[in-house]
């Protein structure tokens, strides 16, 4: 079993710090004058979507490495960030429905951003299913979904520029108010964080699990050569 | 055929007058019946409460996927060791 390295244990310390430093941001920052005081939602919602494009882009790196070239660290990675995918599509999936609850007056619109990234999730989901319940060759279906989930992110992102949406459109965040920006990116900075050190513990259990499988095969071995 | 023709223009006239007629008889009740309502309670949504939900869903959804990945980590790790307990004299822990 290989030990946590130390790039691990700095981002660790460095999100506990963030833990404290980042709420304190968000409460100071200025109320926005139309949305009010459910605008501070947006704190982490946004972090969260970036989080889950970030997850998807990287399950579907791991999937190609897997699928082409066979490589077993690939397949690790992928199924570690498609989980995190999961993770954080609940995340955006829930946050913003009370967001829109209090600014638009309606917890779910079917507009071309939420239902876009409804799908995104739906397809990561799937991902984790056909991996789980395919089958032999659940892992090669799953890692082809992960490539069509990818290509869905820069609709989810472009969908509120192209379509008419009652979402924000991604100038929002370049065009962020400056008394805003502090809090906006260290929330970002630590869910970067939380989110590495989530990937990094994902893939320690992926990789672990593949020993444990390698040992049985062993003892098997082992058992059967003693019969 | 150009008698039949024109009762034809004349019924078709005819209809569309009495529909319209039908349409703005039934709006002009309509606008009748409304009644304006003075001091309707306004809903006022929790902001605070939605803020606190948002951010207490996302820190649980965290915390408990830690949990879920710390505990398969630590129970496959012990299955690990107890297996190299047993076997191994038997190899290194690499499938031959």
């Amino acid at each position: 079993m290989r030990s946590l390295g130390i790039g691990f244990w700095i981002a660790l310390l460095l999100a506990a710090a963030g833990f404290l430093i980042v709420p304190t941001l968000i409460l100071n920052a200025p109320i926005e004058p139309v949305m009010g005081l459910v605008q501070k939602i947006f704190y982490f919602h946004v972090p969260c979507a970036i989080m889950l494009f970030l997850s998807t882009f990287v399950c579907a790196g791991g999937s190609i490495a897997f699928l082409f070239k066979g490589s077993e660290r690939g397949d690790r990675l992928a199924v570690a960030a498609a989980e995190l995918s999961v993770l954080f599509g609940i995340c955006v999936l829930t946050s913003g429905p009370l967001w829109g609850r209090k600014a638009w007056g309606v917890w779910w619109q079917w507009d071309a951003r939420l239902t876009s990234s409804l799908l995104l999730f739906l397809m990561m989901v799937g991902y984790l299913i056909a991996r789980r319940y395919g089958g032999p060759a659940g892992r090669k279906l799953s890692a082809a979904l992960a490539l069509f989930a990818a290509i869905n992110v820069p609709l989810v992102y472009k969908s509120v520029d192209i379509w008419r949406t009652v979402h924000p459109q991604t100038t929002v965040v370049p065009k962020l108010d400056a008394r805003m920006r502090p809090a906006f990116w260290s929330a970002f900075f630590l869910m970067t964080l939380v989110w590495a050190l989530l990937l990094m513990i994902r893939v320690r259990l992926e990789r672990a699990r593949g020993e444990l499988a390698t040992l049985r095969l062993d003892a098997e071995d082992l058992a059967e050569v003693n019969r | 055929m150009k008698t039949a023709s024109k009762m034809i223009h004349r019924a078709v006239l005819a209809a569309v007058v009495l529909v319209a007629a039908t349409l703005m008889t039934s709006a002009s009740a309509l606008a009748q019946q409304f009644e304006k309502i003075e001091n309707i309670p306004k809903q006022e949504i929790p902001a605070g409460r939605f803020v606190g939900i948002a951010y207490g869903i996302i820190w649980l959804a965290v915390l408990t996927y830690v949990l879920l990945v710390a505990g398969g980590l630590k129970r496959v790790n012990h299955e690990i060791a107890d297996l190299k307990r047993r076997f191994g004299s038997g190899g290194d822990g690499s499938r031959s």
